[in-house]
């Protein structure tokens, strides 16, 4: 890996400045979310209880959950406006759209390394690996924010529905939350730090910028669309 | 010279044993001499308030009763001349029961709690009106808690209790507990089934058996046992549910504002579900969540209050909590599988272009 870096030097912007900003609150408040989510999920556990009381006790823990919470869906919120509307989102939003050849995709690399075939196909921006990403989280963090509004405002919600709506809220806030933490620790730690073209860390999320040797290996597509705008 | 010797050892003994001789002869005298007055059915006191005292004593009042032995002076020490001109002391019965005491009378630290108690503390503030350890095990006819007769056994601790505290008495006897101590369940708690015995704490002390955080552990004593539960058809699930409710779970961390058990079933008045005076039938429910949840509906009495999403009969719950679980498992498994192909592809393709 050392050998392709450093034959190649150049680098190209993966991600802009306001994409990192939007991807670090994002970190930040889901790792938030997630350790006093879950502490009162295992709230059994001895480190459970631990957290809880380093967060102030039930009292403390539901306030800083709800602060990362209201930050984390103006974050989702003012991203989904930027994918929307915005000159560099818009193009980005089109590029993450699923189509077929992402199924097409998915099953040429598993036949690959499966080695019935000896072609890996070729990714555009995102690959089916991003877009899964991408449009999971998207529907996790809806779910998860649809329900924990319910939840918040418990008294408002139950002049609308009766508990049995509640009571479903918050079995599927716990577990649409484990399920979510659960991928992003597998899928996307494993992408973006362990997988052997990355390994030990993409730093795009830091500096925004990948080397073109990188590029040119996993998304080889977007490589020739750079170099045929003479981006590269 | 022997008889000599034999005489003094007489005399030895005598006077060893004579003082104890005279106190005993003293006291039988002592209960003869009380009974000239006590003994008589009609003698008692017309107190201030209009209330009546009977003071009718007899050399029977003890017979039976665990001081069967006892006479009048050994409790009623302070009555040294008769008639006695002041009202006699209330007895201390510490005179006798404390640890290490000569009488053999039964010693244990229930006393020391006692005096740690709401009552034993109330007596200290100078509160005449609580109770002294006689006021509850009775005065003369005082017997063994196994005793079905005894004032603080099971069948009668609660009427005992209800002498002071009359409406609350009242309330028991009315619910679910109070009805089934009736039928001479000895399962149910009386009183001292959730207050305790000699242990006795206000209700927002710290300390207490039915401080707010503690109740649901009070409850689960019971309500948590198949095996006294199973008797009655009552489900124990009810004590995890609440536990892993938000309720529950805020209680477990100190909350004392959050629901406990008696906040929603109620405390002395606990009534089974179908009664329409419960506070948790179906038809109160909404007042009852209402005390915290202004504003609460019918909306609260729909579906089960205290739900296990890992019981089939939750339904739609189970269902749900059931399909996240699996799908949580399946899609960690296909992403460990996906991971591993993708990293043995990818080190042949690594390689392959090297």
């Amino acid at each position: 890996m050392s050998s392709t870096v450093g034959t190649s030097s150049r680098k190209v912007i993966r991600l802009s400045l306001l994409f990192r900003m939007q991807h670090l609150a994002l970190t930040l408040l889901l790792t938030v979310l997630a350790i006093t989510g879950f502490a009162l999920m295992y709230h059994e556990n001895s480190l459970s209880q631990w957290i809880i009381r380093f967060e102030g006790g039930i009292v403390g823990r539901g306030i800083v959950h709800r602060i990362a919470a209201v930050l984390l869906m103006a974050n989702v919120i003012y991203h989904a406006f930027y994918m929307l509307f915005s000159r560099e989102g818009k193009p980005e939003l089109r590029q993450f759209f699923i189509g077929r050849q992402d199924i097409d995709d998915f099953f040429q690399s598993l036949r690959y390394n499966l080695g019935t075939t000896k072609e890996y196909p070729r990714f555009g921006k995102y690959g089916y690996k991003e877009k899964f990403q991408y449009w999971g989280a998207a529907v996790g963090i809806l779910l998860v924010s649809l329900t924990g509004i319910m939840l918040w405002g418990e008294e408002y919600s139950m002049i609308f529905f009766p508990k049995v709506v509640l009571d479903l809220a918050v079995i599927i806030h716990g577990y649409q939350g484990l399920l979510a933490f659960a991928i992003l620790f597998l899928w996307h730690l494993y992408n973006v730090h362990l997988h052997p073209s990355v390994f030990p860390m993409d730093p795009s999320w830091i500096t925004g910028k990948v080397s073109a040797e990188w590029m040119r290996a996993e998304h080889p597509l977007e490589y020739e669309k750079l170099k045929e705008e003479g981006l590269l | 010279m022997r008889k000599f010797t034999l005489a003094a050892v007489l005399v030895f003994l005598g006077g060893a044993f004579l003082p104890g001789f005279a106190r005993d002869a003293s006291a039988s005298i002592s209960l003869e001499k009380c009974t000239l007055c006590h003994g008589k059915p009609e003698f008692r006191k017309l107190l201030v308030d209009g209330q009546i005292r009977d003071l009718f004593v007899t050399g029977d009042s003890l017979a039976g009763s665990v001081h069967g032995k006892k006479v009048c002076t050994d409790c009623h020490f302070d009555v040294s001349e008769i008639p006695h001109r002041e009202r006699p002391k209330r007895v201390a019965c510490t005179h006798c029961h404390f640890k290490g005491n000569n009488e053999g009378a039964p010693q244990s630290d229930n006393v020391l709690a006692y005096f740690d108690s709401a009552h034993g503390t109330a007596i200290a503030r100078g509160n005449t009106k609580a109770p002294l350890c006689q006021d509850c095990h009775g005065s003369h006819a005082i017997l063994k808690v196994k005793d079905p007769g005894a004032k603080v056994a099971r069948g009668n601790v609660a009427e005992t209790c209800g002498k002071c505290h009359m409406e609350i008495y009242a309330q028991f006897k009315g619910s679910i507990h109070g009805a089934a101590l009736a039928k001479g369940i000895t399962e149910v708690p009386s009183c001292t089934g959730c207050h305790g015995e000699h242990r006795i704490y206000s209700r927002n002390d710290p300390k207490s058996t039915i401080y707010s955080t503690h109740v649901s552990e009070q409850c689960s004593k019971c309500h948590s046992s198949v095996k006294i539960m199973g008797k009655f058809g009552i489900e124990t699930e009810q004590v995890a549910t609440y536990k892993e409710s938000f309720h529950g779970v805020a209680n477990q961390f100190g909350s004392r504002t959050v629901a406990n058990c008696s906040s929603c079933h109620g405390v002395h008045d606990i009534r089974p579900p179908d009664d329409p005076l419960s506070m948790v039938n179906p038809k109160n429910v909404p007042k009852t969540c209402g005390k915290c949840h202004p504003g609460a509906n019918p909306n609260f009495a729909v579906g089960k209050i205290h739900v296990d999403a890992k019981n089939k009969e939750s339904g739609i719950i189970y269902w749900t909590a059931t399909f996240f679980k699996w799908l949580t498992i399946g899609t960690m498994l296909a992403l460990v599988a996906h991971i591993f192909l993708d990293m043995y592809g990818r080190t042949r393709r690594l390689r392959g272009e090297q």
